[in-house]
């Protein structure tokens, strides 16, 4: 367990419902559209104070992580008034003690901008799913416009203090993990996006018009 | 009711927008003298604006959400900053602290509507391969 990761955000824990408060309101529309796509066993990956829970269709069962005690202790509330199921563990993302193939759906909310190593965190999900299950995220990146992309480079050494790096490639990280990705679509800006990857090994499929994707 | 949480978002990225334009113009007046020398007084207005932007940002953003309140922010703060601190260390234009203040809030506001257009011009699937 990185122990440096978990104090800071058992620290952030006291503070997270109320920085998050606006985000989870202009947000929520695009969270409650992409969860509903959760299937089968789910695996919510740094799911903090369970914020997140709310957007999940009812009757499903969750296995929610975070690395924080602090956050996991708060979390265990909000599952108690969602209508299914859903256990709470601590639990290093780069190092799920959690067998092969475990999880149909997986989903992450602005969570690999945090994860120290993305790219060891992102392999790690790709062998707890399931050969035909699915990764469900929405993140924030780098952004491609260069003034903008600029200062989140410049802002990041101080971002990373308080949370999350704010020019991270995700979408790339996805791609080196072994996923391919099914869909991307821009949520705000070209800054926040909704993902959706499969095993790169995943059988590709026709759509209606024949095309192989 | 349900229109008026966005709206009121919206009229909130005006707001913000127009503030971080004005505390950076009010900053970077009262530390940048006419006669320093531009590129100094641009690295300056540039600090100035990344720190004002920073601040406001932390204070705001968990009411109108941390993106939406940082990437404008970032523009306004540290271009704005940049772009004040060359005109003061000119002494050109904007003669008066309200002045200098209200051409802050308009780069703000500018700003804030063209990070909406640009918005609205990026939003959607990039990719569909299901």
């Amino acid at each position: 367990m990185d122990s440096a990761t978990q104090r800071k955000w058992d620290e952030a824990s006291r503070t997270y419902d109320f920085f998050t408060f606006g985000e989870d309101r202009r947000l929520g529309q695009h969270k409650q559209r992409l969860f509903s796509k959760a299937r089968g066993e789910t695996l919510l990956v740094a799911a903090g104070t369970g914020n997140d829970f709310k957007f999940f269709p009812p009757g499903m069962h969750i296995t929610g992580i975070d690395i924080s005690p602090q956050m996991i202790e708060r979390a265990r509330r909000k599952a108690a008034s969602y209508s299914g199921r859903i256990d709470l563990a601590v639990k290093d993302a780069c190092n799920l003690d959690i067998p092969d193939s475990s999880f149909d759906t997986i989903v992450t909310v602005f969570t690999f901008c945090s994860v120290p190593r993305p790219i060891v965190g992102l392999k790690e999900l790709h062998r707890v799913l399931k050969p035909d299950g699915q990764l469900l995220m929405m993140e924030h990146v780098r952004s491609a416009f260069g003034p903008l992309g600029v200062m989140m480079d410049l802002l990041t050494p101080l971002s990373r203090r308080l949370g999350p790096e704010l020019n991270r490639d995700t979408i790339g990280n996805v791609q080196k993990a072994g996923f391919r990705l099914r869909r991307v679509e821009n949520a705000y800006l070209d800054v926040v996006k909704i993902i959706e990857a499969v095993h790169a090994t995943a059988p590709e499929v026709k759509n209606e018009a024949g095309v192989i994707s | 009711m349900k229109q008026l949480a966005p709206i009121a978002f919206t009229v909130g990225d005006y707001l913000i927008g127009a503030a971080i334009g004005v505390v950076t113009a009010i900053v970077v007046r009262l530390a940048i003298s006419p006669g320093l020398d531009m590129v100094i007084g641009m690295l300056v207005g540039t600090a100035i604006g990344l720190i004002v932007q920073a601040l406001l940002g932390l204070i705001l953003s968990p009411v109108l959400g941390l993106m939406e309140t940082m990437v404008p922010g970032m523009l306004i703060g540290m271009y704005g900053g940049m772009l004040f601190g060359m005109r003061d260390s000119m002494g050109a234009g904007s003669r008066t602290l309200l002045a200098a203040a209200a051409v802050g809030a308009l780069f703000g506001v500018i700003v804030v509507l063209g990070v909406k257009i640009y918005d609205r011009c990026l939003r959607g699937i990039v990719l569909d391969a299901t």
